[in-house]
């Protein structure tokens, strides 16, 4: 992980792409008041896994965020273990994601709870969608702003079979997933 | 400079305007085409495998559904005397096993769950408390509410007692006639061996089988839990797998109905199945599969859509009752005569 400051080989990698896309803009900081930028609608997303492979960085300015207050923190995780995953344990031939960028970690009986690794994280949907068949959809993807380099056109927008992009103001540039009204609390 | 073919002619105005044409329209292809490749295969999530059910596994065959003219269907009953009851939006509609309309009650709101008692009261869960109709639809009591965190999502009436699983606050609670909390049930006690109930999203249900004996289901742990009315569990079983045998994600089964022979009916989100045990828990067969409830093979993992599955009933002549919310039907399914 690079260090904040410090310009690490994926700054480099964001800024030499910033360079080679007409219209790109080199900027990780918050976007001008009144700004717009790219951001996908989680509810519209079919987890097609274009975001990992269609965004002008590599790996793609997509990653995976997670909504603790719906997760329902459990041991047969779908956004965690395979399909059909022989154990519920931590082994890498159990684990869904295709870069290891979940940790799983205890918590009390029968609780466990997931973290995105960012720096791992390439966007694929792949947990998104287990989580959302098997689970309570708490995983889902989002243009992270900071490493976004906000293309006139995002490249991703082209080829979303979905149309879960869209323009919205730098102001509030993330269209999260909160618990829905009504549903039960979780601790 | 004039460019010139081998034999010392100049090459033809033509023949630059077709060569430019062609370079033109190759130019165009391959700037319309999308070259980046899609997806790999690791970046999939498979799961056709799981949704494919061998017909000869399908031991039920689908009956004329009722189409409730009641928007937003929300929950699903039967009484012993052969009548199933729908409510949704604002309505309780009672039906004969014929499919006739029989009555229409209005309601106010949407019930989370619904049940009738012997004597043909009609119990309606709204979300933190109950509601009682009589038997002709008219409003009877009010109960209190279970508190802000509650949230009903199964309601069962046996006799005197009455039994509401409440998501909110992972606990069934038992009520006498008058709407008075006896007791709550489940809440973990290792000294009584109670492991507690994991209820990660509103799907929570309760039953009674055939023999009169109380049911929960405790979704986290893909199984069911049996308890006497003082609250003392008698006995478990737990099936967390996602094969075909046993209950997988978050939160299965979903709901679950017993037949008059003692057999098990559930069905799950996620992987929309129908399934049969046996008394002994054994996995008998498919009632209906997940291409059942869903158009495309793929519709059945469509994260866009919420589980079809909103409720589950046997009714009196035991047949397999599903409340699909896609097509806002009371789906039938009876057991195929056997050869
Ligand atoms: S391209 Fe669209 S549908 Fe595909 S993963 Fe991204 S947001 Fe979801
Ligand atoms: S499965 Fe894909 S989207 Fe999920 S954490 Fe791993 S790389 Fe990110
Ligand atoms: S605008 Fe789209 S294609 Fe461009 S960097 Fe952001 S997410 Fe990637």
């Amino acid at each position: 992980m690079s260090v904040k400051g410090q310009i690490g080989r994926r700054d480099f990698i964001r800024a030499a792409a910033a360079l080679g896309i007409g219209g790109g803009i080199w900027k990780t900081a918050a976007r001008e008041p009144g700004s717009m930028v790219w951001q996908l609608d989680p509810q519209q997303c079919v987890q097609c896994g274009r975001c990992a492979t269609h965004c002008v960085l590599n790996p793609s300015a997509v990653k995976c965020v997670h909504s603790y207050p719906i997760c329902g923190y459990c041991d047969l995780c779908g956004g965690y273990l395979q399909p059909g995953a022989k154990k519920r344990d931590t082994g890498a031939e159990n684990e869904l994601c295709p870069v290891s960028a979940i940790t799983r970690t205890f918590i009390e009986p029968p609780f466990f709870q997931y973290t995105i690794d960012e720096d791992l994280c390439v966007g694929c949907a792949k947990c998104v969608k287990g989580c959302g068949l098997f689970g309570n959809g708490s995983l889902y993807l989002q243009i992270k702003q900071d490493l976004c380099v906000h293309c006139n056109e995002c490249a991703i927008a082209r080829a979303c079979p979905a149309e879960a992009f869209q323009r919205i103001p730098a102001e509030q540039a993330y269209l999260l997933k909160t618990r829905p009204e009504g549903g039960p609390a979780q601790t | 400079m004039t460019v010139r073919n081998k034999t010392g002619k100049p090459i033809p105005a033509w023949v630059w305007g077709v060569a430019t044409v062609i370079a033109i329209g190759v130019v165009v292809l391959l700037a319309s085409k999308d070259w980046r490749r899609d997806p790999p295969q690791s970046f999939r999530y498979e799961v056709a495998q799981y949704e494919r059910v061998d017909p000869s596994r399908v031991l039920f065959e689908e009956r004329e559904p009722i189409t409730p003219d009641v928007p937003g269907l929300t929950a699903l009953a039967t009484s012993p005397e052969g009548r199933i009851y729908a409510a949704g939006t604002n309505a309780v509609v009672v039906y004969g096993l014929d499919g006739r309309e029989i009555a229409r009650h209005a309601i106010n709101g949407s019930p989370t769950c619904l049940a009738v008692t012997a004597d043909g009261e009609i119990l309606l869960g709204m979300t933190d408390h109950v509601e009682v109709l009589h038997a002709d639809g008219k409003p009877k009591a009010r109960w209190p509410s279970l508190g802000e965190r509650a949230h009903l999502t199964s309601i069962a009436a046996n006799g005197e007692d009455i039994y509401a699983a409440d998501a909110g606050n992972r606990v069934v609670v038992r009520f006498d006639r008058e709407g008075n909390v006896v007791q709550h049930i489940g809440k973990a006690d290792a000294s009584k061996g109670i492991p507690g109930f994991v209820v990660p999203s509103p799907y929570f249900d309760v039953t009674f089988d055939n023999t009169g004996t109380f049911w929960a289901v405790n979704p986290g742990r893909h199984g069911l839990e049996s308890y006497r009315s003082s609250g003392a569990l008698i006995s478990a079983w737990y099936r967390p797998s996602i094969e075909a045998e046993g209950f997988s994600g978050c939160c299965n089964p979903s709901h679950v109905a017993f037949r008059s022979d003692g057999s098990l009916v559930t069905t799950e989100k996620g992987l929309a199945r129908v399934k049969l045990y046996s008394v002994d828990q054994k996995l008998v067969g498919f009632v209906a599969q997940p291409a059942t409830f869903h158009d495309s093979p793929m519709g059945a993992f469509s994260c866009k859509l919420e589980t079809p599955l909103v409720d589950l009933a046997v009714d009196s002549k035991d047949r397999v009752l599903v409340l699909d919310a896609n097509k806002n039907a009371i789906r039938i399914f009876e057991e195929k005569a056997s050869e």
